[in-house]
């Protein structure tokens, strides 16, 4: 695009961006540091509540070290971390499982039905996922359909309780939850890929599959992976899934220990060390889909 | 899955099912008759418990998993205690997340329009770190917001409490993003010829901004608006980080703690409410949006096309 | 605070608390110093602009807040806090500017320290005297009570439901052994997500009753004991047993005495009789029996109308109403006995253990209180352990 500035005076644009850039300062930026300041900060020794270290001089890695050992083999938040991203990971390969194939179908085969498919594939997403997991929670109770058709069939004649500390419910609600968000961008991705290549590959002899296998699954590739960051960051910060299908112990992850040490005590420093460690984890994920979505972005505008 | 899996075999009567097997075995992609299944049985699948759920809203007993029949408006406005209209406590709380929902978009679309168009035209370093700083919203997880913003609350800015005002300020906060994302999504698609040929024709800046640029954008601040009220009167946790108790409760928050006791079919239709509104969100939206960029397609059907590649925050 | 001393905190001197304050226990009483003087007596209370009142969400009937605003001319307003935690952070940080505020027994000498709270004077608040239980005119952890009135009292047992648990455990040599042995009703058994009381419950199970030990090896042993709970029951952890009890999504639950009947008042189920319902609590000296008290905020402008708040809490109506139509927590007053309760219908004679009387407060009694911040992380930790499921 040419850089033409005849138009508009030149702060105009600056002027514009700048109310949502000072709101972001204030309530992104800011409140970030404020868990960086109570993670390095000091106690109060009368209230006993942080004392956030605004200045990196005064800061006091106690927490945090303390935090961190406990991720080593057999510390505190050893067993949590890795149930966490035994979960994550279960839930995002199984979606993967469901949704490459749906998004692919959409994308490449339906035709008549293709508006039909948009929309209900839509509506899941703009039904509340709390109202989806009550909708799960009453199917999977004890006295509820799934149970009632489980014994009725005798596909299990006893059938399970699923909602009482179940590890394969958590991950089932989780792949539930998190699969609309996970369709939408692998459609999108999947729509972008030019079908001329396809015919090229088909006119060159390749079967179908081969066609699939070499052109179509690595141009989507980055759909994949980014559709997967998008849904796997979210996954990692969940406490609530757990908590409404399970509520026990054996399936507590990452998030219901942060939520604990901010709601259950008197220990917010640690809360704040372990959001920030998340945090530090996660990094690597969300710089990837930053860079990928800054680099799309930048394709368009020079276009 | 019916005309697919069932209405085939009757039209081609001669081929054998062995043969129809070994053929998709052998080539289970290119008549994709395993993709149609787990099509329609993901999509079956993830919309009857929320059609089920739906149902228990209406059912006459108190159960949510045995089906004791038509109990009609029960559990909306005729159980004289515990329906949603005489809850005060569950109509409360769908005060409270409209009302958050609302502000959020009065608050949150004109500010993201205004950063969008800043951010898509401003160039230099500032520009770059500041459209870096707006995605960071959409990647990081929800409770590391929760936990920061409550934490700035209780540290920082401490003249603002956990009240309606703090769950407003971090819905916009998350919110805004979005709206950035749509509307620098309208803005690159468009282009600028259309405000040049209205300088060349003798606008002044402030017109063509007014006269031109601002209609074009119509229909991404439309879908903003809606984006916004969807994702705002979805939100669980930032408003359960900035909530002030009962008074601050919304109806996922509502939702939330039924779920871990013992609900009533109130809680369904309450949660129903909510389906119905973004429902009704999402089709006025729709209705809205086709009609402001008619002309711009060819075909209508793409208008929910249109609309679902509009989040572009989904969009890698 | 000397380091040194709170490595001595299981030896017999009591170490000290915030601002020097000792630590309180109910053997081992504690007259919190004077920061200020009270009011003088005799002041007419304020009128007009805003009282506003600081406590947890849904604890206190808003009709009776209304009627005290009525009848003082005064607006209301009433502040909530979702933890005690949040509570003194919000009034210590200045967030909050309440008049009055709830407060437990345990943060009094951080309270009192920080002045964050108001000294009392007994000329404006008769109805302690003259309407509560006398052991708690000059409680423990607040000698002559010169900064709180009691609000409601609790003891931590057990509730169950008897159509689904076979066993008397009212009945059993120890009682919270049940927890223990509740293979039968895995999946339905629950335990107070609250790091000091599901500790405590498993201290208790081994009959120790050094309740505010700072000992890691008794905190230790009592995790080890609450992680066996797992393969045993796999329990939830949380606290809606009032809901789950009565609506029987729960059979097996540690809970707090105002849980059953609160739960009795508001979640019965249509035909669901209450009988089905059972709570057992420990006797004096066996198991916590706490309470939670009302404070005048350091911050108030309107000092002498606060007083009369806490004279109003603790009147007979006032307090009679607040239990029976709203809260379900008993207040500690004379006028309320288990015995009268059921004669008048107003609980099911079944429930009669989950009100209590006088005689359970006192020295013997056991109450959480106060630990160093050693201690308070020691207890935190091991907690956090539990729920991780570690």
């Amino acid at each position: 695009m040419s850089e033409k500035s005849g138009i508009y005076p030149r702060w105009l644009w600056q002027a514009f961006a700048l109310p949502g850039v000072v709101w972001l300062i204030l309530l992104f930026l800011v409140p970030f540091y404020a868990v960086i300041g109570v993670a390095f900060g000091g106690v109060d020794p009368i209230f006993l509540i942080p004392v956030p270290a605004w200045n990196p001089l005064d800061w006091s890695a106690e927490a945090v070290i303390q935090t961190l050992s406990g991720f080593l083999p057999g510390g505190d938040y050893w067993a949590v971390f890795w149930r966490t991203t035994l979960y994550v990971a279960v839930a995002l390969a199984l979606c993967l499982l469901v949704g490459y194939p749906v998004a692919y179908y959409i994308s490449r085969h339906a035709r008549r039905t293709k508006s039909i498919l948009l929309a209900l594939l839509v509506l899941p997403f703009w039904v509340s996922y709390l109202m989806r997991m009550l909708a799960w929670v009453n199917l999977f109770a004890p006295s509820g359909y799934v149970n009632d058709f489980l014994a009725w069939s005798h596909i299990l004649p006893d059938p399970p309780d699923w909602l009482n500390g179940n590890p394969v419910s958590v991950v089932l609600a989780l792949v539930y939850g998190y699969i609309p968000y996970l369709i939408l961008p692998l459609l999108a991705a999947l729509d972008r890929i030019d079908k001329s290549l396809l015919e090229a590959a088909r006119d060159l002899g390749a079967s179908p599959a081969r066609a699939f296998l070499h052109v179509t699954l690595p141009l989507s590739m980055t759909g994949v992976l980014g559709a997967s960051v998008i849904i796997a960051l979210p996954m990692f910060g969940d406490y609530y899934t757990p908590n409404i299908i399970s509520g026990s112990p054996t399936t507590s992850m990452l998030g219901n220990q942060i939520d604990l040490f901010f709601h259950g005590g008197p220990q917010p420093q640690i809360g704040a060390s372990l959001t920030l460690v998340l945090s530090l984890f996660l990094a690597v994920l969300m710089t990837y889909y930053m860079y990928s979505v800054a680099r799309s972005t930048r394709e368009v505008r020079d276009e | 899955m019916s005309e697919a899996v069932i209405a085939r075999p009757v039209r081609v009567p001669s081929r054998g099912f062995g043969r129809r097997l070994r053929d998709w075995i052998a080539n289970p992609w290119g008549r994709p008759r395993f993709l149609v299944l787990i099509t329609w049985v993901y999509v079956i699948s993830s919309l009857a418990p929320v059609v089920i759920a739906i149902q228990f809203s209406f059912n006459d007993g108190r159960s949510l998993t045995a089906w004791q029949g038509w109990g009609g408006a029960r559990w909306y406005w005729e159980d004289p205690v515990n329906s949603v209209w005489h809850d005060p406590a569950l109509q409360h709380a769908l005060i409270q997340s409209l009302k958050l929902a609302g502000l959020d978009m009065l608050i949150a679309t004109p500010l993201g329009v205004m950063l969008a168009i800043g951010l898509a035209r401003w160039r230099g370093r500032a520009a770059s770190a500041s459209n870096f700083l707006m995605l960071f919203p959409l990647v990081t997880p929800e409770i590391v917001m929760g936990v920061s913003l409550s934490l700035a609350f209780l540290n920082v800015f401490t003249f603002i409490e956990p009240s309606t005002t703090a769950q407003m300020l971090g819905h916009v906060t998350f919110s805004l993003s979005y709206v950035v994302v749509i509307v620098r999504g309208r803005l690159f698609s468009i282009g600028r010829q259309y405000e040049e040929a209205a300088a060349d024709l003798g606008a002044t800046p402030w017109e063509t901004l007014r006269l031109v640029l601002l209609p074009l954008l119509m229909p991404a601040v439309f879908s903003s608006l809606m984006i916004v009220f969807a994702i705002s009167i979805d939100d669980f946790v930032i408003s359960q980080w900035l909530s002030c108790g009962a008074d601050c409760d919304t109806i996922p928050i509502r939702i939330y703690s039924a779920t871990r006791a013992a609900p009533l079919p109130s809680i369904n239709a309450l949660a129903s409410i909510m389906v119905y509104f973004t429902l009704a969100a999402v089709g006025i939206s729709y209705l809205v949006f086709r009609f402001m960029t008619r002309g711009e397609r060819p075909k209508g059907g793409e208008a929910g096309r249109g609309m679902v590649s509009q989040m572009g925050a989904f969009d890698v | 605070m000397a380091p040194a001393l709170s490595r001595l905190a299981a030896a017999d001197d009591a170490p000290m608390g915030p601002g020097g304050i000792p630590l309180a226990r109910p053997d081992k009483p504690v007259t919190l110093p004077l920061w200020e003087d009270p009011i003088k007596s005799g002041l007419e209370p304020e009128t007009d602009g805003t009282f506003t009142v600081f406590n947890y969400s849904d604890y206190i009937d808003k009709a009776l807040v209304e009627e005290f605003g009525k009848q003082h001319k005064v607006k209301i307003q009433i502040t909530t806090f979702d933890s005690m935690d949040q509570c003194i952070t919000r009034l210590a940080t200045k967030a909050v500017r309440a008049d009055v505020t709830n407060i437990t027994p345990d943060r009094l000498a951080q309270a009192v320290a920080g002045k964050l709270i108001k000294p009392v004077n007994p000329d404006y608040v008769p109805n302690l005297k003259k309407n509560v239980w006398p052991s708690l005119h000059s409680p423990f952890y607040d000698q002559e009570s010169r900064y709180t009135v009691p609000y409601t009292v609790y003891t931590t047992g057990i509730g169950w439901r008897n159509d689904k648990v076979k066993e008397d455990i009212a009945g059993l040599a120890n009682p919270w052994s049940i927890f223990w042995n509740s293979q039968a009703y895995k999946g339905y058994v629950g335990v107070l997500d609250d790091s000091r009381e599901a500790l405590v419950m498993a201290m208790l199970y081994r009959e120790f009753y050094d309740i505010n030990t700072e000992d890691p090896a008794a905190i230790n042993k009592a995790l080890d004991d609450l992680k066996a709970l797992i393969p045993i029951c796999n329990p939830k952890v949380n606290i809606t047993e009032y809901q789950t009890l009565p609506e029987g999504t729960s059979w097996l639950h540690h809970c707090w005495s105002g849980d059953l009947l609160g739960g009795v008042f508001s979640y019965l189920p249509e035909g669901t009789d209450p009988s089905v319902l059972s709570y057992w609590a420990p006797a004096r000296g066996k198991g916590p029996i706490q309470n939670d008290c009302w404070a005048i905020s350091a911050s108030t402008k309107k000092p002498v109308l606060a007083h009369l708040w806490l004279d109003y809490i603790i009147d007979n109506t006032v307090a009679t109403d607040n239990f029976l139509n709203f809260n379900g927590y008993q207040p500690p007053m004379v006028s309320i006995t288990p015995e009268k309760l059921v004669a008048e219908g107003r609980i099911p004679e079944n429930l009669k253990t989950a009100v209590m009387g006088p005689d359970d407060f006192g020295p013997g009694a056991l109450q959480e209180m106060t630990l160093t911040p050693k201690g308070q992380a020691l207890w935190q930790s091991a907690y956090a352990k539990f729920v991780s499921g570690a």
